[in-house]
């Protein structure tokens, strides 16, 4: 027997139990106290970091809401876009994925790892869209063989239609993708990469009542990310519907009646403020922002030097020419310079200020009152009126009639264009301004400057003899078939006196109706009253203006504002046509046509 | 016989059966979302177990002492044979395969190494020098072999005999002054040169998790989070969010604990613990008859002790991640084959006791 006896005394065994008791008790308390603190004190933290690994919310996205013309006739609705989408975390091979992606889409080699590059900082389950837009055989194709591509998903999102094309595009206008710049400014969950985002027109005017809202769908995911159960769903809300004030035939017919003519036609319903005709040309296809439009295409949009995306109505910029005399006449009436019946003689030309101002009618007018002088667009009447009004004082008139500031359309990047006067000289060019200037400015040329949407609020407010309309677009908008908004006609009292309104329209009457500039706008039984203007792009006094004006693009724009009937009035209109030439002769049997056509559809004729 | 039956530590051995029960249910859950077997295994394995403590509470325990070295030095053979051709399984060379059941050799290093260790504490009356150089020799040479597997866990925890000896003898002060050097050069020529980067990530990640979030320190954090998101009453037997959708790492084995304490609060890893608290109470308070049987129960109870304290500290984040088990809980066959052959010694001990 090797074992030693025991040697070790009873108390020794009797205090290594002690002592091991009160190391258990030590250090088991230790224990219990840890875990009570993770457990019981910090459990609310450690829970919701247990949630926040399992969750995952992913956007529903909502469909845009429509835009109807006033009798209900879609004018953009949404379609079903195919995109296709690379998931990261699929991928075995990504050379063979990109080469793949780049066959599916069209795409170069190099655009496709740019794209991905873009996402680097997005999860790696995160759908990163390669292109929208897919076409059919594509999306069948990788659908009927997704086993073969788990990288690769097709995805469904509704995209933005514009079942007229060309028509009304500059009203409707356009959306692009959001770009990443503008994910970074807005608040988050507000818009997802790849969402569409209204860009001009009334896409971007009331973006925020079509864009509707978006919903969400909450998953369990695991630690590999992949989806164990749907745990809350909210529904997506779809965006209201937008109804404008346009009449979608009245737009076709002044858009086919332009035809290839660069130009405007703006249609107001003076009854309401609303705009029932609204034309830029040439126009655009918007749904072209809406699939992906290549770098060509892109360019080839934006340089086009009749820059078909401007909206000309509202970002136009032009001389207002002859039609500016109807603000000069109602300045000169309302400062007491002139009466109707104040005479005087047109010879063709006067100096003013040691320099020679011409007539249109070189031969001269002979003598012309107020009424005749509208009638016949005299400038020698207006030159004279602009001498004894100082520049200061037409500007003041020019800006109560709506100039110089944008008319307050509900579309978005109107320009104000310009009313001239000393003190704006004297800052833009730190020189006093000269009198001959006012001269110039008188008939509408010189630096004034004006968009169509000016001139038609102008003669709107003529019209309805000194209320001016606010334009608008938008009738209402409906959402879950409740009006949340609608415009309402409003009306503001131009500080002129009414009596100063119906001469000038009875000059306007004149213009239209007893051989003046604007007669070839005339139709029986109608009482048209209107005002031509023909702006001057080169000076008349230049020496080779005869030669010029043989190009189209050194002819003047044709500009023709109207209104009828002459009592209670019902339609106003501008028509500008770019280098059209002779107002009387271009944009005023064009707005005959128009008025023929409304008035005939409205059954008044 | 009779009194083999009467004296037989029934209550203690019913608590260990508890925890091994508790601890099949806990590697279910913990494999249950991907359709994972282990839990049968576990239970054959207690089968396993069951023949070998009853086999080894049979044998007397001089005959016991008396095999012990040699038992040693065949398992220090096998781990260098290990070494030198072993296969690979997951990256270490520590599991073998026999008749297709996988053997961890170096788990079952504890139990022969407590009894030799045993034997040479009651041999001498203080530890000199030379006692000693044997005592630090038979303890790193083993140690030395697992962590060439390499086998962090299992080797770390064989250290834990150096303090036990150091608690449970008289050692001069010079070997002590001695052995912290010592284990400051190991621990610089570990660092250096036989740590793989992986094991030093998992070191360093220990002192700051939430920077290596993605990586190693991710185990910790997300034990923390299961553990803590089980609150009170813990979520439920298998709705445990963070085991059922696989964040938790080695859930049946390192990380049971953190199971526990997810599924079913602080009401389970307490019960846990009180079961734990009971067992140990129990296996160091008796008398004996020789003092290898003394020295045997505290160094095989003390290492299990430190084992099970390493394991549940490094699930809250109070150590580092070593690869160690929770005794008869956690998955692992050759462990708890293990820890019951050892146990089976200190209930025959006890037995001695009672029928001296």
């Amino acid at each position: 027997m090797y074992l030693s006896k025991r040697k070790l005394t009873p108390d020794f065994v009797k205090k290594a139990a002690v002592v091991s008791t009160f190391f258990l008790v030590i250090l088991f308390t230790l224990i219990f106290v840890a875990f009570w603190s993770i457990q019981v004190l910090r459990h609310e933290e450690y829970l919701r970091l247990a949630i926040r690994n399992i969750t995952r919310t992913i956007d529903l996205p909502a469909p845009r809401g429509v835009i109807v013309d006033r009798s209900g006739t879609v004018l953009a609705e949404n379609k079903i876009n195919f995109t296709l989408y690379l998931v990261r975390e699929n991928v075995e091979n990504l050379d063979k994925t990109i080469r793949r992606a780049s066959f599916f889409s069209g795409r170069t080699v190099a655009e496709v790892q740019e794209i991905i590059a873009r996402y680097k900082k997005y999860a790696m389950f995160y759908r990163i869209p390669i292109r929208s837009n897919l076409p059919q055989g594509t999306v069948i194709f990788i659908q009927s063989r997704q086993d073969e591509f788990p990288e690769f998903e097709i995805g469904m999102q509704p995209s933005r239609t514009f079942p007229l094309a060309e028509s009304a595009a500059h009203v409707l206008g356009h959306l692009s993708e959001v770009s990443e710049a503008e994910l970074d400014a807005m608040a988050t969950g507000a818009y997802s990469p790849g969402d569409a985002i209204g860009r001009s027109g009334i896409e971007k005017q009331y973006e925020a009542f079509l864009k509707g809202e978006k919903g969400s769908r909450t998953v369990i995911k695991n630690s590999v990310e992949k989806i164990q159960e749907v745990s809350a769903e909210t529904q997506p809300l779809i965006g209201a519907t937008v109804v404008l004030t346009l009449d979608l035939g009245l737009q076709r017919f002044s858009e086919e009646l332009l035809g290839e003519e660069t130009g405007v036609v703006g249609v107001l319903d003076l009854r309401t403020g609303g705009i029932l005709a609204l034309v830029s040309k040439p126009a655009y296809d918007p749904e072209a922002f809406s699939l992906e439009m290549t770098r060509d295409e892109w360019l080839a949009i934006s340089n086009d030097p009749q820059k078909p995306l401007q909206n000309k109505f509202l970002q136009g910029i032009y001389s207002p020419g002859s039609v500016f005399k109807i603000v000069m006449a109602l300045a000169g009436l309302q400062e007491k310079l002139i009466s109707p019946g104040l005479t005087l003689t047109c010879t063709g030309s006067q100096v003013f200020y040691d320099r020679v101002f011409h007539c249109w009618n070189l031969g001269g007018h002979g003598t012309m009152n107020l009424f005749s002088a509208l009638q016949n667009s005299c400038n020698i009447y207006f030159y004279n009126l602009g001498r004894r009004l100082d520049i200061d004082t037409i500007a003041r008139y020019a800006r109560l009639l709506g100039l110089g500031a944008a008319s307050g359309i509900d579309l978005p990047n109107e320009k104000p264009g310009l009313v001239p006067d000393s003190a704006w000289k004297l800052e833009a060019f730190r020189q006093r301004w000269f009198p001959g200037e006012t001269i110039s400015v008188a008939i509408g040329h010189g630096s004034l400057n004006v968009t169509p949407a000016q001139m038609l609020k102008l003669i709107a407010t003529v019209a309805l003899r000194g209320r001016m309309p606010r334009l608008h677009l938008l009738q209402r908008i409906e959402r879950q078939g409740k009006v949340v908004r609608e415009s309402l006609p409003e009306f503001r009292r131009v500080p002129i006196a009414e009596e100063h309104f119906e001469q000038v329209i009875e000059g306007l009457f004149r213009v239209v109706n007893q051989e003046g500039t604007g007669r070839a706008a005339a139709i029986a039984g109608l009482d048209i009253c209107g005002k031509t203007g023909t702006a001057q792009i080169i000076a008349k006094e230049n020496p080779h203006y005869k030669r010029l004006t043989q190009e189209k693009k050194f002819m003047p724009h044709s500009w023709f504002v109207s209104f009828a009937p002459r009592e209670n009035p019902r339609l106003a209109m501008v028509v500008l046509v770019e280098n059209g030439g002779d107002a009387g002769a271009i944009a005023a049997p064009l707005a005959a046509r128009i008025y023929q056509k409304y008035f005939a559809d409205e059954g008044l004729r | 016989m009779k009194d083999y039956v009467k004296y037989f530590d029934k209550f203690t051995f019913a608590l260990l059966l508890l925890l091994v029960l508790a601890g099949i249910s806990l590697v279910y859950s913990a494999g249950h979302s991907s359709a994972e077997t282990n839990y049968l295994k576990q239970a054959g394995w207690l089968g396993v177990s069951l023949l070998a403590f009853f086999a080894v509470f049979a044998l007397k325990t001089d005959f016991i002492f008396r095999k012990a070295f040699a038992v040693l030095l065949v398992l220090l053979a096998i781990l260098a044979l290990q070494v030198a051709v072993g296969g690979t399984v997951a990256r270490t060379k520590s599991w073998f395969r026999l008749w297709g059941i996988g053997f961890q050799f170096s788990e079952f290093v504890k139990v022969p190494l407590a009894l030799y260790l045993a034997k040479v504490l009651a041999q001498i009356e203080s530890v000199d020098a030379r006692a000693f150089v044997k005592i630090l020799a038979v303890i790193f040479a083993p140690v030395g072999l697992i962590v060439l597997q390499p086998d962090m866990g299992v080797s770390f925890i064989l250290c834990g005999f150096l303090p036990l000896v150091v608690l449970l003898k008289k050692v001069r002060p010079a070997l002590l002054v001695v052995t912290v050097l010592l284990m400051v050069l190991g621990g610089l020529i570990g660092w250096h040169s036989l740590l793989k980067p992986y094991q030093k990530d998992r070191i360093v990640s220990f002192l700051n998790p939430t920077q290596y979030k993605d990586s190693t320190g991710y185990h910790i954090i997300q034990s923390k989070i299961a553990i803590g998101s089980g609150g009170l009453a813990g979520k439920g037997y298998l709705k445990g969010s963070q085991s059922r959708y696989q964040f938790l790492p080695a859930r049946h084995t390192d990380f049971i604990i953190s199971v526990v304490g997810e599924e079913h609060g602080f009401i389970g890893t307490s019960l846990l613990f009180f079961i734990f608290f009971i067992v140990f109470y129990r296996q160091f308070r008796f008398n004996f008859q020789t003092d290898e049987e003394f020295y045997f129960v505290y160094l095989f109870n003390g290492l299990m002790l430190f084992q099970f304290l390493v394991n549940v500290s490094m699930a809250i984040g109070f150590f580092p991640v070593l690869g160690i088990s929770l005794p008869f809980v956690s998955y692992g066959g050759s462990s708890l084959l293990s820890f019951f052959i050892g146990a089976a010694i200190v209930f025959r001990i006890k037995i001695n006791n009672y029928l001296a």
